[in-house]
């Protein structure tokens, strides 16, 4: 359907890697991802923490693993994409 | 107080600001009559500027005002915030670096020129370059509320009389002098001024969080004085549920499709840099989300709040910090917070102007040479600005949070024709067209048909739409996106199975 003059241009923007690195790439970016979308993972009052319920220090924390989680999909990413810096 | 002093220490930080900002056009210099040079910093930011340039869009008056300022009001369902700023970076990891990539390879000043080469289509096009304009509109109008917050405040300790009339011409003149800037250094101006935000807003923000705590007697002491909130307080109510997620996840999809934020990936110089520097922004939200728990602190200081009696809630992030820090660090802070408005409105602007040059004017004009688009764009970067200002001296909004919410609704219609353009090619123009006519219409209506129908409110004071239980309370841009999807990708479907040949990409992307 598609022209192979596109095929090859669309081709150009795929990120090469094996499978494992994909599959790890795609748990680094979603498991973040969907903590913060399960609300009820973390909306309780307890434990609490310099007196804060559990809802707002767990996502306030969470920032910080999803930047960990994140960081670590952009250098798999970034290796796998290889070429100039 | 010595309220002098905290002029003072404004001021000089304010010329400080000024004087960066100018200089900025210095700054890895390039051709300014040049669009990709004045609107784009030449494209040659790399990682960490690129983190600050990106992360200013993140840490506005929406942070640092309306943010605390609802969850302070209205509860727990406002901290939304924090998963959608953790949220929008992981949607941006996926989308933005493909969006990069083929803007370097066809020379795309906006996200709207891919938008015109795949469905080639001018007209479509110029809906989707309309829209982001329209949707920036009440994201700088809440810029300028949060600066006048603090206007109000200062002005408001110093002076006896006529404290709304002194704000309103202060504005004026920061806005002038904004314009004034952004003219001549562009996205340069906004990037060095940035940094200078950011380390102000940073220090701010920590010192605040650590010792205002040590002085009311800790979080728990305000908690227990928090009184019932209708949305939730130690927790999210669970009526809210349903609106605390749509509104962070939608958000999280609306933040890249602001022209603003496209402009801001656009300037990074690579797309290793990129992913990098947005990988790491979330850290950046650890800020926001003690901004928002201001909303929760701020219960726990009748000092504070007696301020904000006198002021308005919108001026909570303030009252606080006047409350409690000597004279020059209210300066520092409030110079902070008030350029924390006037470097995203300088970047949204640039953004509306470019936009309005490259994809609206220019299509119906071939003959404009390269200078005359960079130069038609500085003058309608100042336009914007103004058009933004009027807005807020006409339309009074009860919550500022309400107006960005509102443009959220606008600029998520046009997530089929630029998240789902990247990847697919089998969208077709027309029905990317009516899915988004289809999702204004719903978003729109449903609306107004909350706010002065369902609650019955003077003015629009709400962004959900009550189903009743269990989907209960929904942001209206969800349900406006559903629709659009669905005749957006249900009309591609029908054509593409009527007419296979109609839906054939353009071989040739439109190369300049």
């Amino acid at each position: 359907m598609t022209t192979s003059e596109v095929k090859v241009d669309e081709l150009s923007l795929e990120v090469k890697g094996t499978s494992g690195q994909k599959i790890a790439v795609a748990v680094l970016l979603l498991v973040p991802i969907l903590v913060f979308a399960i609300t009820p993972l973390y909306n309780f009052s307890g434990p609490k923490l310099f007196g804060l319920t559990f809802f707002y220090w767990f996502e306030t924390l969470w920032l910080f693993v999803t930047a960990a989680f994140f960081a670590g999909a952009a250098v798999l990413l970034n290796r796998m994409e290889g070429g100039r810096k | 107080m010595n309220n002098i002093e905290v002029l003072t220490v404004f001021l000089s930080l304010f010329i400080l600001f000024i004087a960066l900002g100018f200089w900025a056009s210095r700054f890895r210099k390039g051709d300014m009559s040049d669009i990709g040079e004045w609107a784009l910093a030449g494209r040659r930011l790399g990682g960490y500027l690129a983190w600050f340039l990106v992360g200013a869009d993140l840490y506005t008056a929406y942070t640092f005002i309306a943010i605390p300022e609802s969850v302070y009001v209205k509860g727990a369902v406002y901290f939304f915030a924090v998963p959608y700023v953790g949220m929008t970076f992981g949607v941006a990891m996926i989308t933005m670096p493909r969006l990069w990539k083929m803007s370097k390879k066809h020379n795309y000043v906006t996200a709207v020129d891919m938008v015109k080469d795949k469905f080639n289509s001018r007209s479509l096009a110029l809906i989707i370059a309309l829209t982001g304009i329209t949707a920036e509109l009440p994201y700088i109008a809440l810029q300028i509320y949060g600066m006048q917050a603090v206007l109000t405040v200062m002005i408001g300790q110093l002076v006896t009389s006529d404290v709304a009339t002194i704000t309103e011409i202060s504005l004026i003149i920061a806005f002038i002098i904004l314009a004034a800037f952004t003219f001549t250094s562009g996205l340069r101006g906004a990037v060095v001024t940035a940094v200078m935000k950011d380390v102000i807003i940073f220090t701010t923000v920590i010192v605040v969080i650590v010792l205002v705590p040590i002085y009311i007697g800790g979080f728990g002491h305000a908690l227990a004085s928090m009184p019932k909130l209708p949305t939730g307080d130690g927790t999210l109510a669970p009526l809210f549920l349903n609106g605390f997620i749509s509104l962070s996840i939608m958000s999280a999809l609306a933040l890249y499709l602001y022209p603003h934020a496209i402009n801001g990936v656009f300037s990074t110089n690579s797309t290793k840099r990129l992913r990098m520097s947005t990988a790491l922004l979330p850290l950046y939200g650890v800020g926001l989300a003690l901004l928002a728990l201001f909303g929760v602190l701020i219960y726990g200081s009748t000092k504070a709040l007696a301020l904000v009696h006198v002021y308005g809630a919108v001026t909570l992030v303030p009252s606080l910090i006047y409350a409690y820090f000597p004279p020059w660090f209210v300066g520092f802070a409030f110079l902070g917070i008030f350029i924390g408005g006037l470097v995203p409105a300088s970047i949204m602007a640039i953004s509306q102007a470019n936009l309005l040059t490259r994809n609206v004017i220019k299509p119906y004009w071939t003959k404009m040479t390269a200078k005359t688009e960079a130069r038609m764009a500085k003058y309608f970067s100042i336009v914007f600005k103004f058009i933004a200002l009027g807005f807020i001296f006409l339309i009074k909004a009860a919550y500022s949070l309400q107006l960005q919410l509102v443009g959220g609704i606008i600029i998520l219609q046009t997530l089929p024709a630029i998240f789902l353009a990247l990847y697919t090619q089998k969208l077709e123009k027309w029905s990317v067209g009516l899915g988004w006519a289809a999702g204004m219409i719903t978003g729109l209506t449903l609306l107004l048909y909350s706010n002065f129908v369902q609650f019955k409110y003077p003015s629009i004071e709400t962004v959900f739409f009550k189903f009743s239980t269990p989907l209960s309370f929904l942001y209206v841009g969800l349900i406006a996106l559903v629709v659009n999807l669905i005749v957006a990708v249900g009309g591609s479907l029908i054509v593409n199975a009527a007419k296979p040949q109609m839906i054939e990409a353009p071989s040739s992307a439109g190369k300049k």
